[in-house]
Parts: structure tokens; C-alpha cells; sequence
């Protein structure tokens, strides 16, 4: 039987109990290479890596999970306080390194590292700081997991995840950021709650920048396959363009509210990330709400078009599964809608523009 | 259709949609009272109380979650995270507030509520600032809850499961700490670690004090169904005490560890205490080794004049709490270690106005 190295530290003087308790079976052919052995890596052990490393424990979604960070004794403690819930979970193996070989071979590498928004500081504020840290973090990932998904959580995410493809010379189908998922989902809980109905009967997309800028796609919310807005036209009930501006600032406003209560958010975005891993890794071929790269759709003008490097990525309704981001989806948007959609793009490609002076390569 | 307050804060000038989206089904009779609506308290917000709820919400093990702390932002900062993940998770009520009428009619009350312990502390030094917390906490809970299981994890867990047993006057049975539950996690991690098997198909009981006089079960210990102490002296194989100390006392150090690399520990026990949510609440008659009243078990006396003592000891778990202590088989010296532990406890608990 062959067996993986322990990390268990008994020492020479150890219980070697191995050989003892089991017999082997002889001529025992390993494990064919078809079978399915999943290994996430996340990077960054903070309160939003560590909600969405242990939220893909508890849903079983990987076979290995490898966390990275910088500082070596924060990164051992979360590991060993993971490795402890061992007898109350499926065997997942945990391992955890400052180096990033320990991500070798991952299928989906999750990237959370990065300065926390400060109460008040704009998604934006960030980028500065966060860029010099990708240069250090993505080339190595994608070295030592070529074939990898990769899914950008820190912020400024949209920006990030533009840096991520650029660095790591993935197509772009591979390089995803978790955009607005997040936003969407709060806006359909709003909507939800107002209606006293399941939140996943809502459905309702946020899309454009994961920020302040981002998009409420109006048009295209429907409650149980009913249309809102020509529901209500057609019950003649008045809807002002101030309560759906209303509904989607508190929205925007979300995250900043829970940032100036507890000082971070976590579990949300541990659960959102959670979710998209599993249409991944599963191939569920679903539809999210996520940063992708944007040129060529909603008439969001393709790359090269009138300027150098005129790539953005932002959140759009994309297909995933095995494969990453497969497509986008046609859905419907107003003209004011689509614009808003298109200045969303404006802001973030003039953003970019000021990081291709510092050069990415 | 009978619509529940909503929590949205839209305003007056908000979207009323419901009455227009549906049409009522008349007559329809309320949910009979037998239906199960499961409520789960946890008191205190901090990164075990968290770890906890956070858990307890991915399991799905509660149809209404029922936050309490006295800093009201943090609290509330804590609600809404969860609250926005609701388009991930089944349908969960997520409540807060810092008064304990938001805990009312709980199946489990989980108190995780007290002071942090600080690198080096032992669990004991916590106490004192503990009891006056619990003075606090445990009358209304149980006031608010009469028919409620109350789950301590609150260290130190065994003492203070004793103090919460006082201040409730609950049955002894529906107070429980959590005890050596996650000890024995760690105990079983390293042993299936060790030898490359999983941590489920390992038995091994810690039991007693939660904490530095913990009694490791030696004789207790199975893997996939064979006894280890007694396998390894059939095979002749020598198994020194010293060794079987050193694995021991690398299960009571990994808590102080952990604290030492990430300023506390919250995963771990997280799973912990949800792992004993879910064999209460869905009676699964599951043995745990967990703080329970020891007092006529493995010859813990009676002892003269309120000498009751709190300590973990494996029990079978179900709806009704703690429904049984199991006859697992103890040498005498371990059976002796085990009362040498509840003798420190008493000790301790003499100390206590309560």
C-alpha cells in the first residue's frame, strides 16, 4: 500500500502503526488517470480567503485544498485549525506553504490576497497596492498550473482580474473574476425579502463593475418566470425611477455597510465563491453574473478597435463549467441600460490605461 | 396569504409587489404545530460564535438563526453578511439583537460568549471573568427558552457548563458542554494521520477536563473496529508510555498552538459544536465525549454537599440532549485520571460565588 507522506510530527519514537494494521493487497494498479481528483489552491489567508476555503470544505468540493500566504505563522494556524475538523469531515487533504510550489497541479486557483477596502475607500483606491502584489503571485501560479481556472476575488476585482490575464498568458475563458455575483445576489435577496419569496426564485442580474458603477439590469428581473417591470406596466402600477435608482444604491451600498459594522466582509463572498467553484469544477454549465472580458459583447467594442490594448474585463452573464467561461448570454438590455453598461466599461479601461504606464511585462 | 414582516428597508415609496405577484390560496389552515421549526440561538459573535453559525448555516441545520451579542454594530455587521448569501443557501431566518428576546422559543441555545484566551492563558485563568458574563446571559435564555438544550462552548467549558446549569435550572440532561469533542477530533486526526487512514474509521475517546488534565482512553482506541492497545500487545509490537504521552500531550498543546500562529482558533471548533447541533436536533443517538453531570459515573462520587461536577465523559446524544453516559471500557489508572480531573474541577468550582 502505498503511503502519503504524514504530516503527523510523533517523531522516531512515533506509533508506526501502518504496517502493522494492514495487510496489502498485492498488485494493486494505481488509480487510473481519468479519475477525478480535484485540488483548489487559494491565495491569501484572510477573512475572505479563509470563509471561502472553509465553506469548500464543508461542501466537499475538492479532494485537496493548498492555501498561500505571506506571513508563515498565520498560514500554519489556519491549516492546522482546517486539519483539526478532520474526523467531522470528508477526507480532504489540507496543505498550506509560503511557496507556491504547494499549488502544483490545481484546477482552480483562488486569489484573495490583497489590502483590505478600508470604511469609506473605494474599490478603485486599492489598485495601486494590489497590482505589485499580483506581479509576485500570478506568474508562478500559472507556471506551475498551466491548465488551471483561474478566479480573482481581490479588489479592485475587475481591474485585478484584467492584471491576472495579462500576467499569467491564459485565454481568457480561464481568468474569471467573482465581478458581481456577490452584488447579484444581494440584490436578489432585497427583492426577496420584499416579496417574502425564496431568494433563488428571484432571478436578477447586477452587472458592469463590481462597485460603483455597476449596472442594474432592470429589464431583465423576473420573480418565478414573471417579468417585473412589463408585470407591473401591464398592471398599470406606477413604478418611479426613483425607487429601482433607491433599490440599487443600497445594493451598491451593501458592502460598505457591513465593512463599517464588522470591518470586513466574508461569509458572503465565502459563499458566492464556494458557488461558482462548484459550476466549474462541476461543469454545471451555469449562468453567473461574472468579471470576463467584455470586448465583443453588449456592444462593448472589441479589442484593438480606435486604441492599443483596448481589452476590459467586467461582469457579464456568463456560461460556466469545466472549461471556464463558455459565453456569454444574450440577455436583454434597454439602450440606457446597454449605455450604462458601456460607461461602466469607459471607467474601467481609462483606469487600465494609467497601469500600462507602470508596465505589466 | 399571511405575509411576514419583511426586513427591507425600502420605504413607503418602495415596490409593493407581493400583493400584485400573487394570489392568495384561500383558506388555508396555518402550519400544524407538529411541524418541525428548528431555531438555533448563538450567543456571542465573535470568531467561534461565527465559525459556528457559518457552519450551522452550510449544514442547514436550522430554519431560523438567532444572533445575540452586546456590541451592537459588530452584531449587526454579522447578520447582514450572512444575509446576503441568501441567494447560495436554503431558506434561513438570520435575526439579531443585543436583547435576548430574539432567542425566544429555541430548540439549541449555543453560548459561545466570554473572553478570548490570550497565548499561554490556561483555560482555567479565564473563569473568573467568565462566571459574571454567564450571570448575564443564562436567566433569560432560559426564561425566553424553558424546553431549550443549551450547548456551552464558552471557556473554561466544564466549569462554566456547571455555572450554566446553576443560573438555568434546567434538567441536568439539557445542559452540555462541548467539551473533549474536538480534542478527540485531533486525537483521531493525528492517530488516522499517522497511519493514512480516514479520521471516521478512528475510535478514540479524550474524556474528563477540557483542557490540561484531559484522560486519553488508551484502552478505547480502535481503528476500523480493532483494538489498538491490545492489537499491538498480540503482535508484540513494544509501545512505549512515554510515547503514547508524547501523541497525548500533542492533542492538549494543539489548541495552545493554534492560538499562538493565528491569535485563536475558530474552524475546528466550528464543525465541533455543528457536529453536536445536528446528532441533538435530528436525535441521532450518536456517542460524543462531551461536558455532561459526571457525578455516578466511573465512580465519580457524589461527594458531600453540593459536589456535583461537569466533565466529558462519551455520551449518547439525541433530541432530548444527553440520554446516556456509554460503559466504555477504562483501566484503573485511567479510570483514577479521570477522577483526579473531576477532583481539580471541584476545586475550582468551591472557589465560585455562583
Amino acid at each position: 500500500m502505498h503511503k502519503v507522506t504524514s504530516t503527523s510530527s510523533l517523531g522516531p519514537g512515533g506509533l508506526d502503526l501502518t504496517q502493522s494494521f494492514f495487510k496489502p493487497i498485492q498488485n494493486t494498479a494505481p488509480p487510473s488517470p481519468t479519475k477525478r481528483h480535484t485540488k483548489i489552491s487559494v491565495i491569501g489567508v484572510g477573512n475572505v480567503g479563509m470563509a471561502i476555503a472553509q465553506t469548500i470544505l464543508t461542501q466537499d468540493l475538492a479532494d485537496e485544498l493548498a492555501l498561500v500566504d505571506a506571513v508563515k505563522d498565520k498560514l500554519r494556524g489556519e491549516m492546522l485549525d482546517l486539519q483539526h475538523a478532520a474526523a467531522f469531515l470528508p477526507r480532504t487533504q489540507i496543505l498550506s506553504s509560503t511557496d507556491y510550489s504547494v499549488t502544483a497541479g490545481s484546477d482552480l486557483c483562488i486569489v484573495t490576497a490583497g489590502a483590505r477596502q478600508n470604511p469609506g475607500e473605494s474599490r478603485l483606491n486599492l489598485l495601486q497596492r494590489n497590482v505589485g502584489l499580483f506581479k509576485k503571485i500570478i506568474p508562478p501560479l500559472a507556471q506551475l498550473s498551466p491548465d488551471a481556472i483561474l478566479l480573482i476575488v481581490s479588489n479592485p476585482v475587475d481591474v485585478l482580474t484584467y492584471v491576472a490575464w495579462k500576467l499569467s498568458g491564459f485565454p481568457s475563458n480561464r481568468v474569471i473574476g467573482s465581478g458581481t455575483n456577490l452584488d447579484s445576489s444581494r440584490f436578489r435577496f432585497l427583492i426577496a425579502d420584499h416579496l417574502d419569496v425564496n431568494a433563488q426564485d428571484v432571478q436578477a442580474y447586477i452587472v458592469g463593475e463590481h462597485g460603483d458603477s455597476s449596472v442594474a439590469l432592470w429589464s431583465s428581473i423576473s420573480v418565478g418566470g414573471v417579468p417585473i417591470l412589463s408585470f407591473l406596466e401591464k398592471q398599470q402600477i406606477s413604478c418611479e425611477k426613483e425607487t429601482l435608482e433607491r433599490i440599487h444604491k443600497e445594493v451598491v451600498g451593501s458592502a460598505y455597510e457591513v465593512i463599517s459594522l464588522k470591518g470586513y466582509t466574508s461569509w458572503a463572498i465565502g459563499y458566492s465563491v464556494a458557488n461558482l467553484a462548484f459550476s466549474i469544477l462541476r461543469n454545471q454549465r451555469k449562468i453567473h453574473p461574472v468579471t470576463v472580458m467584455a470586448n465583443g459583447f453588449h456592444g462593448i467594442e472589441a479589442a484593438g478597435g480606435g486604441g492599443e490594448g483596448g481589452e476590459v474585463f467586467l461582469s457579464l452573464p456568463a456560461l460556466l463549467g469545466r472549461g471556464g467561461a463558455l459565453a456569454v448570454t444574450n440577455v436583454h438590455m434597454t439602450e440606457e441600460e446597454a449605455q450604462r453598461l458601456r460607461d461602466s466599461a469607459k471607467t474601467l479601461l481609462e483606469l487600465q490605461r494609467q497601469l500600462e504606464l507602470g508596465g505589466l511585462r
